[in-house]
């Protein structure tokens, strides 16, 4: 039986029709393969636009349509609204951009009108291949689980627990509170570290929706957005299954390990700490060195590892501040100097919190190539002036300031839950702006340090973020749509070699050891192809994008 | 690095088989995979034997490779479900072996690799019309051009047969991986003589070939330079995919450009006629050659079987041993030389390849 | 009598010549026919849309460097030429190609198919190294004295079916000093008689063929009989195909396998665990890889009955393993059993897909 293929042509007002010759595009459709008639209309997209559309569908008894109008990303979704409306499967149709590219971009009328003939000539050749493809829906857990009590795992815990779900926070330390329980005090305000994180985990142990499980780490993760199924490892107990729709990793930050920071003097020179030891010590009441004596003069060397990581840790400058006032305050008498190379202190309060930090006394010295030496038995800083004349400066004490780095087993985890880990060694987020707090696998989601250096308010705002992300995507008792364009292994064809599976981001290929093929999880499926243009053999494809969808696609363009 | 000296007063073959028999009765191995004699006398073919008495007109090194063994293995290891096999293959059978191994068509884990130096092989259509015997390392009788400039034709097993630097009617069989050294000491051999001569021989031997490799490879890329110089130089073919059947490392059950999504109506191939005057059929000669290199240049070990099977005197093998080289010299690859090494193809470094880039 | 066109210059000359003229006046769109790929005899098919490319044509230049059929039926396979398209075939070719679209892998539409009473053709090994050129002389000498040429394939010089059927032309290459095209059909008069040329009325010359058909026939039996496939029973055929090297290149070639993916290359065909050990713990052996004669005989099996004997396949076999003959013989017998002739009808069914309660009597009990 012939396609009966419907072609429209859009005006879109004077935008196409003004450029482009609409009559001569009609004609030649109406004589191309299977076209059962070619006809124009001044806005497809609006109301009466799809009215028509949906009216000639059913008058012609179309079994394909193509609309030639503006681009696909603009009205794509619009016209397969239409004909799902109309009865006909939304796949069915194909748009021909012929105002993006060609109407807007052309000046000259005839050329303009060759190129669009092209475009439409092109997507009724692809359309009569189209098939009808459905999107499956799948039932949903709205639970959430989360890896990580810190600042960012308490605040998303807080936000996504309510009536209708129950939120999973596993921490592998025996409290809540993640780094922020070794600080004092939190700038700018400098409040109390301890009051901060006490409240939250107030709020969340008398929460009844949410639950916390310390000194649990996860061991297994199976499953896929909606339904993911994930193994706690438990002390001294066996290990439990949490089920839920999302999970987020929340699992924050280590500081560059002690190896890297032999080069700066730590662990070479005497009284040379690193932020967080600093941190600790101040916690315990006694600032002192390690002849027990107090400090009279004390260096913080900003930017540590910044060279050898190539990123800004976002916090340091501003956490060296912190650490200065603290000894302002409990060692009054003690000189102190913040050796940095760059002042990274964006925001609307963090430039006053550097001038107030200096008006109490604090020196900053601009140099590069800080780090601290043994001077006659005493530590020193070694430095390059911003002149370039080489310095340096004996002080009782040096504290250094090292980058945040992406906790150690963060790779294990990765792999566990199927997530990419990006260059830095941190969470590779989906796109830095478009989806900051989403991974490449759909429903984990990564908020706080985990993802890369930052401060408690950022981290907050990022697990709110992906809580808002959560609970607008994993709605209870909404079902979830999937992909419909997904990709398809012949079993046939396939030898199990399993190219697909290395090269899927998804994890949406398994291999099935019976039978030697690998098999593509629908679900889990994003139809990016990147199996079917590895496939060697062509046993991998994406519906929609068909070897002989597109080939008929590009003859056209080509002839 | 040591052997164990095992004599060929009969010959290697005599030896090899030898040796294999006793691995069968050590129960070391539960069946043998080696070429045998067909039963006309006219060729060879492999053969997975389970009991020794079979082995009698079997050949460690036949004169001529009909079928890479590589794509024997992957017939059947499949289906071994931990039975050991022993398998006699030439190196180049023995690497294509490795790199079939990291695709997931062969199963190496229960089968011990013994392979021999090897002179390299007669072209096939001329052992056929007119018999022969092994080639000899230099002088007649010659082996195909493929061998002639091959650098890998020593080593590659789990136990190697060396007889390069060794005295006649002597070999030395030298452990290269752990399964090699475990069938030693099944059969109760001891790797306790020196292995320096064969080394030193074979060295030599690799870097003459290594230049010759080189120098070939220059001239043919200077006769194939361009779309008009590899459509030269495929000017005979016939399309008849018999290059990619043969060849052990193409594993795809079925080629992509035999695929339907290459089916055309035939006003397109009208068009494409109309387009360029007149089309060539059957179409995409050149296509097929190039996206068979794309496919497998990364593991090609220049094995020529692709050229002994192309029945229009196609210098296929030399040509996708260049191009071979030249892939492989991108990502530093060495085809079925490391187990642990990844295909190139499926393994994602972010900073690479800055030399193509714009 | 038959209308003939009567062609000056000879086969090459002629007949390009006619070819141009049908391109060029539009008669038809396209040419398909064997073009010339360099100066030693070296062809290929090719679709000639420009007439300027004529001059490149080789007219039934003897070489057959993949089957008339097979390409017909990759050009027409998806779908049939919406416009006239001249193709030039060899009688088995043709038949193939017939066969081919009795299961749809084909369409006659729009196609003006040429084609002659064939001399045969060279191995591709003849057109190798040295090539065609020196032997072209002597084989048009021989043709036209209705000689076989030396040299030619062996299916060829066994081949009693060269006669086309169905051809709108006939160009007729045997016996005979004058190139004579006879017009079959009313299409071809139609398609010539708006060019230039003389038509006339012809019988042909009959006994040429007789005797020529006589001739070939002669060798036929001879090249049957001396199959050794034929009286070797099971252990002839293990040893004749002893050397088969399992490419598959007899099936690629060959216009009757049309199927994408063979029962013989799938996984279906693929040895099992059981299989494996059933052989090993059976015989004590196995060849590998497997299934080197169930291929052969499975292949036979499916396609024997629509086998033209075009050759193709021993032409591309690089074990130099007569498979021609052997499967030519299989399916002379088995088209015997069917008096069936594969391409000499498109509307004569396939036996395959027949069934009549009425026959095979003679293999009952």
């Amino acid at each position: 039986m012939d396609k009966q293929i419907g072609v429209f042509v859009c005006e879109c007002g004077p935008n196409i029709a003004g450029n482009v010759e609409i009559d001569m595009l009609l004609e030649a459709a109406a004589s191309m393969k299977g076209v059962a008639l070619a006809e124009r209309h001044k806005l497809l997209c609006s109301p009466d636009g799809q009215k028509f559309l949906a009216e000639k569908i059913a008058e012609h008894g179309l079994t394909r349509v193509v609309v030639a109008a503006c681009s696909p990303k603009q009205h794509g979704p619009t016209f397969m609204g239409v004909c799902e409306r109309a009865g006909l499967n939304p796949y069915l149709m194909q748009m021909a951009n012929i105002r993006e590219q060609c109407a807007w971009i052309i000046e000259d009328k005839e050329e303009a009108t060759r190129k669009a003939l092209r475009h439409l000539r092109a997507a009724t050749a692809r359309v009569a291949h189209h098939a009808p493809l459905e999107k499956l829906e799948i039932e949903c857990n709205p639970d959430v689980l989360i890896i990580g009590g810190g600042v960012a795992g308490m605040q998303a815990a807080l936000l996504l627990a309510s009536g209708d779900r129950e939120v999973y926070i596993i921490e592998r330390s025996d409290s809540l509170g993640g780094a922020a329980v070794q600080f004092e005090k939190v700038f700018l305000a400098m409040r109390s570290a301890a009051e901060m994180i006490a409240e939250r985990a107030a709020r969340i142990k008398a929460n009844p929706h949410i639950h916390v499980l310390t000194g649990c780490e996860p061991q297994e993760v199976v499953g896929f957005f909606g339904n993911f199924i994930i193994t706690v490892g438990r002390p001294e107990a066996e290990p439990q299954q949490i089920r839920a729709g999302a999970v987020v990793v929340a699992t924050g930050f280590e500081l560059l390990a002690p190896e890297a920071l032999a080069p700066y003097g730590y662990g070479e020179v005497e009284d040379v700490l690193t932020s967080l030891e600093f941190e600790r010590m101040n916690a315990s009441g006694k600032i002192v060195l390690k002849n027990g004596q107090a400090p009279k003069s004390v260096a913080i060397l900003h930017c540590i590892g910044r060279e050898e990581r190539r990123y800004c840790s976002a916090v340091c400058c501003l956490y060296s501040m912190k650490l200065a006032r603290y000894l302002k305050d409990k060692v009054p008498g003690a000189a102190v100097t913040e050796f940095y190379s760059d002042l990274c202190i964006p925001g609307r309060w963090q430039q006053g919190f550097y001038r107030q930090t200096a008006e109490a006394g604090v020196e900053f010295v601009r140099a590069s190539g800080a780090r601290a030496i043994e001077e006659g038995g005493r530590p020193a800083v070694k430095y390059v002036e911003e002149a370039g004349k080489e310095n340096s400066r004996t002080f009782d004490m040096v504290i250094l300031s090292p980058a945040m780095v992406a906790p150690h087993d963060a790779g294990q985890v990765a792999q566990m839950l199927g997530v990419e880990i990006g260059q830095s060694g941190f969470y590779a987020e989906e796109h830095p702006k478009l989806a900051p707090v989403s991974t490449s696998l759909e429903g984990v989601y990564v908020a706080g340090c985990a993802q890369g250096p930052k401060g408690i308010s950022e981290s907050a705002v990022q697990a709110g973020a992906a809580a808002g992300k959560i609970l607008s995507s994993l709605v209870p008792g909404r079902k979830l749509e999937t992909e419909a364009k997904t990709s398809v292994i012949s079993a046939l064809l396939c030898q199990g070699c399993q190219t697909c599976l290395k090269v899927c981001v998804y994890s949406a290929i398994r291999y099935d050891e019976a039978k030697d093929v690998c098999v593509v999880n629908e679900v889990l499926c994003k139809g990016c192809g990147n199996c079917a243009a590895a496939c060697p053999s062509g046993a991998a494809r994406v519906k929609h994008f068909t070897p002989r969808q597109i080939g008929r696609e590009v003859a056209e363009i080509l002839r | 690095m040591k052997g164990a000296r095992m004599a060929t007063a009969e010959g290697l073959d005599r030896a090899v088989v030898d040796l294999a028999s006793r691995a069968l009765k050590a129960g070391a191995a539960d069946c043998v995979l080696m070429p045998v004699e067909v039963p006309a006398g006219d060729s060879f073919a492999y053969v997975l034997v389970r009991d020794a008495g079979l082995l009698e007109r079997a050949r460690a090194l036949p004169p001529v490779m009909p079928v890479q063994g590589a794509r024997a293995l992957a017939s059947f290891t499949g289906t071994m479900a931990g039975k050991k096999t022993l398998a006699v293959l030439r190196p180049c059978e023995a690497r294509a072996a490795v790199e079939l191994a990291k695709l997931e068509q062969v199963k190496l884990d229960s089968v011990t690799v013994v392979t021999c130096d090897c002179p390299g092989a007669v072209p096939l259509a001329a052992y056929l019309a007119d018999g022969g015997e092994l080639p000899a390392w230099t002088g007649e009788p010659t082996a195909r051009p493929i061998c002639r400039t091959c650098d890998h034709f020593t080593g590659g097993g789990d136990l190697h047969a060396a007889t390069l630097g060794q005295a006649e009617g002597s070999a030395l069989l030298v452990p290269l991986r752990e399964k090699g050294s475990a069938l030693l000491e099944a059969l109760g051999l001891v790797a306790d003589a020196d292995a320096l001569a064969w080394e030193q021989e074979a060295a030599k031997l690799t870097a003459t070939r290594r230049e010759a490799r080189s120098k070939a490879h220059e001239e043919l890329a200077a006769e194939v330079a361009g779309l008009s110089g590899l459509a030269q130089f495929f000017g005979n073919c016939i399309g008849c995919h018999n290059c990619r059947s043969v060849c052990p490392v193409c594993y795809c059950r079925q080629c992509y450009i035999d695929g339907d999504s290459w089916e055309a109506p035939a006003a397109e191939y009208l068009g494409r006629a109309q387009n360029a005057g007149s089309l060539r059929l059957l179409p995409d000669t050149v296509l097929f050659h190039i996206g068979r290199l794309a496919h497998m240049s990364l593991s090609c070990v220049s094995c020529g079987t692709c050229e002994d099977a192309c029945p229009a005197d196609i210098r296929v093998a030399q040509l996708f041993g260049m191009v071979a080289a030249r892939t492989q010299r991108l990502f530093d690859y060495e085809p079925g030389s490391d187990a642990e090494c990844a295909v190139p193809l499926a393994t994602f470094k972010e900073d690479e390849l800055h030399e193509v880039e714009a | 009598m038959a209308k003939v066109l009567k062609v000056e210059g000879g086969v090459e000359e002629g007949l390009r010549k006619l070819l141009f003229d049908l391109l060029d006046s539009g008669q038809v769109k396209g040419v398909l026919a064997l073009r010339r790929l360099d100066e030693k005899g070296a062809a290929a098919y090719s679709l000639a849309a420009d007439p300027a490319t004529v001059k490149d044509i080789l007219p039934f230049h003897p070489l057959m460097p993949a089957q008339g059929g097979r390409v017909l039926s990759r050009l027409t396979g998806t779908e049939g030429f919406a416009e006239p398209v001249a193709a030039l075939v060899r009688p088995c070719e043709l038949r193939a190609f017939v066969e081919l679209v009795k299961r749809t892998q084909g369409s006659l539409e729009n196609l003006l198919v040429i084609s002659c009473t064939c001399p045969g053709v060279y191995p591709l090994s003849a057109s190798l190294d040295g090539g065609l050129g020196p032997k072209l002389e002597t084989y048009w000498a021989a043709a036209a004295e209705n000689e076989v040429p030396d040299g030619l394939r062996p299916a060829c010089t066994a081949c009693t079916e060269f006669v086309p059927y169905g051809a709108d032309m006939t160009v007729s290459l045997i016996g005979g000093r004058d190139t004579e095209v006879v017009l079959n059909t009313s299409k071809a008069v139609e398609a010539v008689g708006k060019l230039s040329g003389e038509i006339a009325e012809s019988n042909g010359d009959v006994k040429a063929i007789e005797a020529m058909r006589a001739e070939r026939g002669a060798n036929r039996k001879k090249l049957f009989e001396e199959d050794s496939a034929v009286h070797g029973g099971l252990d002839g055929l293990v040893k004749l195909f002893g050397r088969c090297i399992g490419c598959r290149g007899c099936r690629e070639v060959c216009p009757i396998c049309y199927c994408d993916l063979c029962e013989f290359v799938s996984r279906r065909s693929d040895l099992t665990p059981e299989g494996l050990q059933a052989d090993l713990s059976g015989r004590g052996a196995l060849r590998l890889p497997p299934g080197t004669l169930t291929y052969h005989l499975g292949r036979l099996a499916h396609m024997a009955v629509s086998c033209v004997a075009c050759g193709q396949c021993t032409d591309v076999c690089p074990a130099d393993i007569p498979v021609s003959t052997v499967f030519s013989r299989a399916g002379a017998s088995v088209q015997g059993m069917f008096e069936y002739l594969p391409g000499r009808d498109v509307d004569e069914p396939l036996p395959l897909t027949t069934f009549r309660t009425e026959e095979l009597a003679e293999v009952e009990d």
